[in-house]
């Protein structure tokens, strides 16, 4: 409160100052519970031998670090989640996009055709994850039976077994849902007479899209982009109910999946959980947090070259 | 007449790709419905058939049975109400106040909200389970309400667009009139930004429903979720998983989901399209 009243100049700058802070309360409370404590407390957790174990909790550097480094395992998991990430990012935004453009100009049934677009994604991963299970089973699901009825597969193809990564990628297709929206959203932000106006000096729907649309609306697709890749990195239930192997009882989390889609994350928790590791466990996450930091930075920084701003016109 | 012409044109191929699309979209809802309906050696049972023989309703009994469904569905409920309350009221404070008191630290602020997206969830969430199990913190779903707080960058967002197109003359006449900050907050701001309450609910109510992590660290058998016992499925006494009621349990789980979406997304798009997207 001292600083608060040091620097408040002015009556009202106070006033202003002070209700800032009365507003933001609620949010700096939980930020500082659920989310600084944590990830210090985390950090310092990987720099010790902690496991969930009664041993002696011994402080050892950065040893777990350098452990991780030469896990093979280990690195094939953050391999496979940023490629994971790429692929996911890149359906995603594409589908969404492709969803969008079709949606945005007069058609009759534009409402119901947005809402069922948009649908899947409403429902949760948990419940994707299963349903897709029984759809894309070899020999009773649905996929294969049509694809067998329409004539273009002989037999049933074990779709999840064959490509288990394609498996899970399906359902960043079926949840694009979410990336359309803003897309449209974005879409709705370009002024017509733009269009109109290069239609009558003569540009086709190519020149149109490549010179007006695109420029104007590449600030939502580079926040797509970044939003999309922060939280594929971050997958983690999906290859357990999607897991290849044949899932007994009823504790998917039990089952390890196969080293080609064990994301980062999914083998953290099972690192932490099942193995009880807790401290290699966080080592893995900070290790991921930083990727996940560091790339963004650079991203944003170096990667919006191509982002059309405000800027750019007066200049 | 000749871009008449071409804009029929254009709209029926859009609206034949989008039906495709449509179609292809409904497929595995279909197939989840269907095989709801089904027995379990007709999951197994070669050549396959599209459809059941005769719709096994017991289904739909026995995924409520099997589990005691009402019991996390309550659970699922609290949790989310315990949620979304915070939730919703401290990203619409946080919006409130990056829109309307700028001082020279905001902008550091908002960056720091935005930042917040960057961080996995695990990360926070893995050491706050070991120091809660720690200190004997377990099993509370008081954790719920914390978890809310912290709002969501989003949403702040959202809130904050939506309070920078109320003008200011609105509150400098209530202020003239003598209202303190919260009566100006509660009586004139709040209720202007309703559409945004509603984005907000949506989205809380959605995480919450589906979040998997929290509870499945937090929270014993007793005050466990529907995430979780959707993501354990069903299974028999020999271990083989019952997909069929597995599926009927799904059907229950997204209903209240469907429910909420298809009675308010008129105004959940609106308000999507309105306040998030042009900044």
């Amino acid at each position: 409160m001292a600083a608060i009243t040091r620097l408040g100049a002015s009556p009202l700058e106070r006033h202003k100052r002070v209700s800032f802070y009365i507003f933001l309360a609620p949010w700096l409370l939980g930020f500082l519970l659920l989310q600084v404590v944590p990830i210090a407390w985390g950090f310092v957790i990987s720099l010790t031998n902690r496991s969930a174990f009664p041993v002696e909790i011994k402080f050892v550097g950065l040893k777990n670090y350098i452990t991780l480094f030469k896990d093979t395992e280990v690195l094939s998991s953050y391999w496979v989640s940023f490629v994971y990430t790429v692929a996911n990012t890149l359906i995603g935004v594409v589908t969404g996009f492709i969803f969008a453009l079709l949606l945005d100009r007069e058609l009759p049934g534009r409402g119901f055709f947005r809402t069922i677009l948009y649908f899947p994604y409403m429902i949760p991963l948990v419940a994707v994850g299963w349903i897709f299970r029984i759809f894309l089973e070899r020999d009773t699901g649905f996929l294969n039976i049509l694809l067998v009825r329409l004539g273009l597969l002989s037999t049933g193809v074990p779709w999840m077994q064959q490509s288990p990564m394609g498996s899970i990628l399906l359902l960043s297709f079926w949840q694009a849902g979410w990336s359309m929206i803003i897309f449209l959203g974005a879409l709705s932000t370009v002024p017509r007479e733009l269009y109109e106006v290069a239609t009558i000096d003569g540009a086709g729907y190519g020149r149109r899209m490549r010179h007006i649309m695109l420029p104007l609306i590449s600030p939502f697709i580079f926040f797509q982009l970044v939003m999309s890749f922060i939280y594929a990195m971050q997958a983690f239930i999906q290859p357990y109910i999607m897991n290849p192997r044949v899932i007994r009882g009823n504790w998917v989390m039990l089952n390890p999946p196969p080293n080609d889609i064990f994301f980062v994350m999914s083998r953290a928790y099972y690192i932490i959980s099942g193995q009880h590791k807790f401290a290699y466990g966080m080592a893995m996450l900070w290790v991921l947090f930083a990727f996940v930091l560091v790339l963004t930075i650079l991203f944003v920084k170096f990667g919006g070259f191509w982002v059309y701003t405000e800027a750019d016109e007066k200049r | 007449m000749n871009i008449e012409a071409r804009n029929r044109l254009s709209a029926t191929f859009r609206f034949i790709v989008l039906a495709i699309f449509v179609v292809a979209f409904f497929l595995p809802l279909v197939s989840m419905v269907v095989t709801s309906l089904k027995r379990m050696d007709e999951l197994y049972h070669l050549p396959a058939k599209v459809f059941p023989e005769k719709p096994v309703w017991e289904n739909y009994v026995l995924a409520w049975t099997l589990v005691n469904f009402g019991k996390y569905l309550v659970n699922s409920l609290i949790l989310t109400i315990l949620y979304a309350v915070p939730a919703i009221m401290s990203s619409c404070f946080a919006g409130y106040a990056f829109s309307r008191f700028q001082v020279r630290e905001s902008r550091a602020f908002f960056l720091l909200v935005l930042s917040t997206l960057m961080i996995p969830v695990m990360v926070t969430i893995m050491p706050l389970y070991m120091v809660m199990s720690r200190v004997g913190f377990v099993n509370q779903r008081g954790l719920w309400f914390i978890w809310g707080l912290s709002g969501i960058p989003f949403i702040i967002f959202l809130f904050r667009q939506f309070f920078s197109t109320i003008p200011n003359s609105f509150e400098e006449s209530a202020r003239m009139d003598g209202a303190g900050r919260f009566q100006i907050f509660f009586r004139i701001m709040f209720p202007l930004v309703q559409t945004g309450v509603i984005v907000a609910g949506i989205f809380a109510f959605q995480w919450s429903w589906s979040e998997f992590l929290m509870p499945v660290l937090f929270l014993s058998d007793e005050k466990s979720t529907l995430a979780i016992k959707i993501a354990m499925s069903y299974a028999d006494q020999k271990e083989n998983v019952l997909y069929n009621i597995g599926m009927a349990g799904i059907v229950y789980y997204t209903l209240p989901l469907v429910f909420i979406f298809f009675a308010l997304q008129k105004r959940f798009v609106a308000g999507l399209l309105a306040g998030g997207l042009k900044g």
